[in-house]
C-alpha cells in the first residue's frame, strides 16, 4: 500500500526527515510515536502533499505510484486521507456544503458521477449519529465555533464518508477527553478492513489502547529509531522516549 | 487647447444661473463659494490621497455631457415623489432639507449647484413601504437625490449603477426620522470607462436606523463617500460592502461616522478582493463627540490581494471625545489563507475550486448583511461578473 524509502524532507531549507523508511501493507494499522519535534507532522504533511514540504531524497510509493508527482487533491481522490491535528475553521462555508463539494470532487476525479444534495445528506446522516455529530453542526460554518472534540469527530466523519485506502491520523487524540477518545477510536476501528491501511501518529500510548496497531515505529530526529509490536507502546509509556531514543543515538 | 473636464467644471460653477427661489439661490451660492475655495479634489488633499479626481478629470476630455438620469421604479403606495427639475416650486419638506448637507466637500457642493436632474421622496409618518423602491442612475453629469423618512417610516432602496462612461457626480441626502428605518443597497457594475463620484449624507434621529450595503465592481475612478450623523440617542447604523476589482479598476469607499449623541451605535464591515492592477481604498473615520457616552462603534475592513500588482489601502481613523464608549476597529490586507487552501485540497477539492470557495466565503460575510434574499442574489450576480477578473493575478 505505502512504501517509503530513505525519505529526506526539507522545510524552508531545513532538513526535518533524514532517511525515513517505512512499509505498510493493506489491512495493517501502523503507529508512529515520537517526541515533539521528531518530524511526525512533517511526515503526515508530506504524505498529503502540503506545499513547502520538499522531498530532497528518497521516494514514496502509494500503491506502486510515485506520490511526489501527484497534486494534493489527486492524492485525496486516489484514496489518501489525512485527519488533521488542527482542523481549519472556514467561515462562510457550511459544513454540509463542504462535505458535498469534497465528496463530489473526489468522485469526479475517479470518473464517478456527482451525488445530489439529498443523497449526500442521507449518507452523512447515517454516519453522523454514531459520532454524535449533530444536524446543527452540519449547518454551521466548517469547524467555526466547534469544540476540540467536535472538530476531531468531524475529521473521523470525513474519513468514513470518503472511504480512503490509506488513512493517516495526525494526533487525533490531542485535546480529547476519554469519552470522545473512545468514540473516535470506535469510528476508526470500524474502518479497519483487509483492503485499508492506517497510519496513526501520536505522542501518547493512550490512543493505542483503543486503536491497537499491528506495528509501532518510533520516530526521533527525522528517522525511525525503534520498531516493534503493540507492546512497544507500553515500554515507551513506562520508560519514556529518552530511554529508547537515547539508546539508539 | 481643449478645456478639460476639470476646467469645464470650475467654469460652470462660476457661471451658474439663479432661480426665482431665494432659499435655493442662497444655498447654491454658498456651495459655489465652497467649491471655488476648495476646487476639484486631488491627491494632496489628505482625504483624497488614494483617489486623485483632478488628474482623472484632467485626462477625461469627453466627460462634458450632461445626460444623467434617474430611472425610478414603481413607487410604493403613499410615498410622495418630487422631480427636482422644478426646484423653484419645491414643497416645504424639500425646502427644509434639500442641499443642507452639500457644504461638507467640493463634490456635493458642485452637484448642488450644477444638478439639473434628480428627485426627492417623502415617506410619510408611520408609512412602512413593503416593496423595495428600485432606482437606476445612468449617464454622466450631476444629480441630486433627497430621501425623507418621517417618524416611524420605513423604506428599502435598491440603487443600481449599470456600466457607463463619462463623469457622474451624485449627491444624495437621506433624512431618517425618529424610529424610522431605511435599508439602502447600492450595486455598481464594473465601469472601466467611467469616473463615478457619489456622496451619501445621512442623518439619523432618535431610535432611527440606517443600513447600507455598497457593492462595487469599480470604475476608472470610483469614489463613494458616506457621511453619517447619529444625531440622537438610540440612532443606529450598519454599513457593509464589497469591492471586487480586476483589470485597472478602482473603488474608494470613504465613510465618516459622527456619533453626535450618546447611546448611538455603528457597525461597519467592508471586504475587498483585488486582482490585476486593481486598487481598493477604504477610509473610515469615526468621531465620537464629547458627551456621546455609551456609544458603540465597530469597524472592520479586510482586503484579499490576488496578485503582486493589486493594491489595497485601508485607513481606519478614530477620534473620541467622550469617556465612556466602546470602539473596536480592525483592518487587514492579505492573501488567501494557506492552511485553509491546504485543508480543502487535502479533501480532494482542486486548487481553483478551493480558491473560489474561500473568496466567496470571504465576501459572503459582508454580503450576508443584506437581509432581503432577492436583493442579496442581485448583489451576488454583479459580484460574479467581476470575480474572475479580480481573481486573476
Amino acid at each position: 500500500m505505502l512504501e517509503i524509502k530513505n525519505l529526506h524532507v526539507a522545510v524552508d531549507g531545513k532538513e526535518i526527515l533524514k532517511g525515513l523508511s517505512l512499509t505498510i501493507e493493506a489491512g495493517q494499522v501502523h503507529a508512529i510515536m515520537g517526541p515533539n519535534g521528531s518530524g511526525k507532522s512533517t511526515l503526515s504533511y508530506v504524505l498529503a502533499g502540503r506545499d513547502g514540504y520538499e522531498i530532497t531524497e528518497g521516494r514514496i510509493l502509494f500503491r506502486g505510484e510515485d506520490l511526489a508527482a501527484m497534486k494534493t487533491e489527486e492524492r485525496a481522490a486516489k484514496g489518501i486521507f489525512l485527519a488533521m491535528q488542527y482542523p481549519v475553521e472556514i467561515p462562510g462555508v457550511t459544513t454540509l456544503t463542504f462535505l458535498k463539494t469534497a465528496l463530489n470532487a473526489q468522485r469526479r476525479a475517479r470518473g464517478e458521477s456527482d451525488l445530489d444534495a439529498m443523497s449526500v445528506l442521507k449518507l452523512v446522516r447515517k454516519k453522523a449519529a454514531a459520532l454524535k455529530v449533530s444536524e446543527e453542526m452540519l449547518k454551521r460554518a466548517l469547524n467555526v465555533g466547534f469544540s476540540g472534540g467536535e472538530k476531531k469527530r468531524l475529521e473521523i466523519l470525513q474519513m468514513e464518508l470518503f472511504e480512503p485506502k490509506l488513512a493517516i491520523l495526525d494526533e487525533t487524540d490531542s485535546g480529547l477527553d476519554i469519552d470522545a477518545l473512545k468514540l473516535v477510536a470506535e469510528g476508526v476501528n470500524a474502518m479497519r478492513t483487509p483492503e485499508r491501511a492506517m497510519l496513526v501518529i501520536t505522542h501518547y500510548q493512550r490512543l493505542l489502547d483503543y486503536i491497537v496497531p499491528d506495528r509501532i515505529h518510533v520516530l526521533a530526529r527525522g528517522r525511525i529509531v525503534a520498531e516493534g509490536g503493540k507492546e512497544l507502546a507500553h515500554e515507551l509509556e513506562a520508560k519514556g522516549y529518552e530511554h529508547i531514543v537515547g539508546k539508539a543515538a | 487647447m481643449n478645456a478639460t473636464t476639470a476646467t469645464r467644471l470650475t467654469d460652470a460653477l462660476s457661471l451658474h444661473a439663479t432661480t426665482s427661489a431665494a432659499w435655493l439661490d442662497s444655498r447654491r451660492a454658498d456651495a459655489a463659494r465652497l467649491f471655488r475655495d476648495k476646487g476639484v479634489p486631488h491627491r494632496r488633499v489628505e482625504n483624497w490621497k488614494y483617489t486623485d479626481l483632478k488628474t482623472a478629470l484632467d485626462g477625461a476630455d469627453d466627460a462634458g455631457a450632461n445626460d444623467i438620469r434617474c430611472i425610478i421604479g414603481t413607487l410604493p403606495d403613499g410615498v410622495e415623489l418630487f422631480d427636482l427639475g422644478d426646484l423653484a416650486d419645491a414643497p416645504q419638506w424639500v425646502q427644509a432639507h434639500f442641499g443642507k448637507a452639500a457644504l461638507s466637500d467640493s463634490m456635493p457642493a458642485a452637484s448642488l449647484v450644477l444638478a439639473r436632474a434628480g428627485f426627492a421622496l417623502r415617506v410619510p409618518k408611520n408609512l412602512r413601504a413593503l416593496q423595495p423602491l428600485r432606482i437606476a442612475v445612468e449617464g454622466s453629469g450631476h444629480a441630486r437625490v433627497l430621501l425623507v423618512l418621517e417618524e416611524g417610516a420605513a423604506l428599502e432602496l435598491v440603487e443600481s449603477r449599470p456600466e457607463g462612461t463619462g463623469f457622474s457626480n451624485v449627491g444624495m441626502e437621506i433624512v431618517v426620522g425618529a424610529n424610522a428605518r431605511m435599508t439602502h443597497v447600492r450595486v455598481a457594475d464594473a465601469s472601466p470607462e467611467a469616473i463615478a463620484v457619489e456622496d451619501i449624507a445621512v442623518r439619523v434621529a432618535r431610535d432611527g436606523a440606517y443600513s447600507v450595503h455598497l457593492a462595487s465592481g469599480g470604475a476608472s475612478l470610483s469614489r463613494l463617500n458616506v457621511r453619517l450623523t447619529l444625531k440622537e440617542p438610540g440612532a443606529h447604523a450598519e454599513l457593509s460592502g464589497v469591492s471586487v476589482l480586476g483589470g485597472r479598476l478602482h473603488a474608494d469607499v470613504t465613510t465618516e461616522i459622527y456619533h453626535a449623541a450618546g447611546e448611538t451605535r455603528s457597525v461597519q464591515l467592508f471586504k475587498h478582493v483585488v486582482g490585476g492592477h486593481g486598487r481598493a481604498v477604504y477610509q473610515g473615520k469615526i468621531t465620537v463627540a464629547e458627551g456621546a457616552d455609551k456609544s458603540d462603534s465597530r469597524q472592520t475592513a479586510k482586503a484579499l490581494l490576488m496578485g503582486e500588482r493589486a493594491e489595497a489601502d485601508l485607513k481606519p481613523e478614530l477620534e473620541i471625545f467622550a469617556d465612556d464608549v466602546k470602539c473596536a476597529h480592525g483592518a487587514a490586507v492579505g492573501d488567501l489563507d494557506a492552511d485553509s487552501l491546504f485543508y480543502l485540497r487535502a479533501r480532494g477539492i482542486s486548487e481553483g475550486e478551493a480558491r473560489n470557495m474561500l473568496v466567496r466565503a470571504f465576501l459572503e460575510e459582508s454580503v450576508s448583511q443584506i437581509a432581503d434574499e432577492t436583493v442579496r442574489a442581485a448583489v451576488w450576480q454583479s459580484v460574479e461578473a467581476t470575480l474572475p477578473g479580480a481573481m486573476a493575478p
